[in-house]
């Protein structure tokens, strides 16, 4: 009986492996293959990406010439680093503090002010764009670092993340610091950052995505050259009657990059960050 | 701990430093010298290419001239920088110089009049560009913008497939849809392709054929005439017909559409001029391609084998320091300087300032064309384009016609479809 049993459930359990397996192989030919083709296009001419070539190309030093000599590749790069490193070492700053004051010193008040908080993630962009560009260019923020990063240093969602997080941080290590003279901001700087180091992983990932993908706002406050970025950049490059899609294609390269590194390196602690969040 | 909070000070100290720093010297850009102008165009390879070749010719003359090009990257991102600078009233960080699309001038100027700088009275001659064109940006009697490229609708094929189906380029010329029609379907048949592709919730072939006629979605006193335009029922019958026939295929997005005739699957394509150059970019088909007219609409007395489609025009703004120098740069330039439109030719940039039909350039045989002078045949098209009334709501007649295309298609009836249409228009005028 127990041998029919164990037959079954290896047969049930193989047969689950089978399709999970075959799923998971679907899902990831679906996911990579834009990645792939991306960069099969990028070293192909423009008539070739648009026939549907799967084989890399010959082309990727003329495209890559071709990109340099049409476009200010490592300036919207440089800027583009600028940018959303800025925004993501100031908004890690304010919305970790945010969150973490948020929970540990939470009264029905706060909370309050917190669900508020939450309403203004619904806002869409657009809404606020007029005031908001009324306002930086009020204070000649127009152009400059300061103007792009500014609004978006406080996000609800980073503060709710930081708030889930802060939920499983235990009191009692407050309360033992405190009784050991730890300042408060002690406690924060010297205890509840080094424990939370997946959570602001996973802030990095994110804010930094967001500050590299951004487009609407930069679009609309840089106006010089100089300033552009590099989504920016790709925008320029696909407006034309003509577009080369192979350099087209090695831009796009050039600019997940940085954003594959970044994913990459802090993989581990961006599911742990995220899933800490959610229990 | 001591260390940590300096740290941190040093990091947030050096951030912020480093935010002003940007802030002010980026901010302090100079814009305001008398003999710099600031133009925000789109596309560097037409338009921007245009616009340098214009800043050569003038700094001849003026050394000390400069002409400072900011890419906006494509239209309908100028037109959200420019709605949202003009809501927001801080009008000083327009540039001083803007590219606008012909059929959006007139409601730019009415939704934010005071973007716009008069410059009827300056040295610019607008005798000196087809009278349809300098149209569009005329408002009041006024002259708000200077005329640049066309829009004179080609149609241009595949002559190898064509030759396969047993026809020329002749058998395409100075023909009407019923013609078009029956020849697309024998192609369509022995060799499978498509003669015609168009993008699926745009209205461009529809308008395109309604310019052809003399037909507009507006009568002459402005009001929307949409549901009692015989010639618009017509339009939308020829073209509902194409696609059913399968000669017509729909492709999702632009580049959907560009792709595909780049890629031969589709046989041909009817749009602007400035189609050519995207046309030219698949060089494996050199040789293998012509232009002709448009077919014209069959049982309509005004029709035509001409149509317009896009365009646009320079639009001075209420922020230019040195309203002069700008109009002079006109004058000089795409006002009256023939080396500008022969040099931007090859771009396969065809202006409206009249006299260029003339050049010697224009009459140049182009290889890919097989041997087409191409230039003098869109130039002879553009002067055949009947004039229509725009108005400002034409963006907004466009959407509701393409809407009332869609629905009919999905089988709804067309008069009640277009009168639809013709109540939002109607709507959004506000009547």
């Amino acid at each position: 009986m127990s041998v029919i049993n164990i037959n079954k459930k290896t047969k049930s359990t193989q047969s689950l492996g089978v399709g999970t397996y075959t799923f998971l192989i679907v899902a990831v030919i679906l996911s990579v293959f834009p990645l792939f083709w991306m960069v099969i296009a990028a070293t192909n001419k423009s008539v070739d990406v648009i026939s549907g070539t799967l084989i890399p190309g010959s082309n990727l030093a003329t495209n890559y010439k071709n990109l340099i000599g049409s476009t200010n590749l490592w300036q919207a790069m440089w800027n583009s680093f600028k940018y959303a490193g800025i925004m993501t070492v100031l908004s890690l700053l304010v919305c970790s503090i945010a969150g973490y004051g948020f929970e540990i010193y939470h009264d029905k008040h706060k909370d309050r002010l917190f669900s508020f908080l939450l309403l203004a993630m619904m806002i869409p962009f657009a809404a606020v764009m007029i005031p908001l560009y009324q306002m930086v260019s009020e204070y000649g923020l127009l152009n400059s670092t300061a103007g792009f990063v500014l609004p978006t240093i406080s996000t609800p969602f980073l503060i709710m993340l930081f708030r889930q997080n802060s939920r499983s941080f235990p009191h009692e290590i407050i309360d033992a610091a405190r009784i050991d003279g730890l300042s408060e901001i002690g406690i924060f700087i010297r205890i509840y950052i080094p424990t939370q180091k997946a959570v602001f992983a996973a802030a990095v990932t994110v804010v930094f995505m967001n500050g590299w993908n951004n487009y609407l706002w930069p679009k609309i406050i840089m106006q010089s050259n100089d300033s552009i970025s590099m989504p920016m950049l790709i925008a320029g490059l696909q407006s034309g009657y003509v577009t080369d899609y192979g350099v087209l294609m090695l831009s796009v390269l050039f600019c997940i990059l940085p954003m594959l590194i970044i994913f990459f390196a802090m993989q581990r602690y961006f599911t742990q960050g995220i899933t800490g969040s959610i229990k | 701990m001591k260390k940590i909070l300096f740290t941190l000070a040093c990091i947030t100290i050096a951030a912020s430093s480093l935010l002003m720093a940007s802030g002010q010297k980026e901010a302090t850009v100079d814009t305001s010298k008398s003999d710099e102008l600031v133009v925000w165009l789109w596309d560097m390879g037409f338009n921007g290419a245009t616009m340098q070749k214009a800043a050569e010719i003038y700094k001849e003359d003026h050394p000390e001239f400069n002409l400072v090009i900011e890419d906006q990257g494509d239209w309908n991102t100028l037109q959200t920088k420019l709605t949202t600078i003009a809501s927001s009233g801080k009008l000083d960080s327009l540039p001083d110089i803007l590219l606008i699309q012909d059929n959006a001038f007139q409601k730019n100027y009415m939704s934010f009049p005071e973007v716009f700088t008069d410059l009827s009275n300056t040295n610019i001659d607008y005798t000196q560009f087809a009278s349809g064109k300098t149209g569009y940006s005329v408002i009041d009697g006024k002259n708000y913008g200077v005329p640049f490229d066309n829009g004179a609708v080609i149609f241009g094929y595949r002559t190898d497939i064509l030759a396969k189906a047993g026809y020329t380029i002749d058998d395409f010329t100075d023909i009407t849809w019923s013609q078009w029609l029956k020849q697309a379907r024998v192609v369509l048949e022995k060799t499978g392709k498509p003669l015609l592709s168009a993008q699926a919730g745009s209205s461009d072939i529809i308008n395109m054929m309604l310019q052809s006629a003399g037909a507009s979605l507006f009568n002459t006193d402005g009001s929307p005439n949409i549901v009692n335009n015989d010639v618009l029922y017509k339009v939308a019958e020829t073209y509902m017909q194409m696609l059913d026939d399968g000669t017509c295929i729909e492709a999702t997005d632009w580049s959907g559409y560009t792709n595909s005739f780049s890629s031969g699957a589709v046989a041909g394509t009817m749009t602007g001029c400035w189609i050519a150059a995207t046309i030219q970019g698949a060089t494996d088909q050199a040789g293998k391609w012509k232009i002709t007219n448009m077919p014209s609409l069959d049982g309509i007395p005004t029709a035509t084998n001409y149509s317009n489609n896009g365009g646009s025009s320079w639009a001075v703004t209420s922020a230019c320091k040195n309203v002069d120098l700008a109009a002079d740069f006109f004058a000089m330039t795409f006002g009256s300087s023939m080396e500008l439109y022969d040099a931007v030719a090859q771009n396969g940039v065809l202006g409206t300032y009249l006299p260029s039909a003339n050049s010697s350039v224009y009459s140049q045989p182009n290889e890919f064309f097989s041997g087409q002078p191409i230039m003098s045949i869109i130039t002879e098209f553009a002067g055949k384009v009947p004039a229509i009334e725009g108005g400002a709501y034409y963006y907004d007649a466009r959407d509701a016609v393409c809407t009332a295309i869609t629905q009919i298609q999905s089988g709804a009836v067309a008069k009640e479809a277009f009168q639809d249409a013709q109540d939002t228009v109607n709507f959004m005028m506000g009547n």
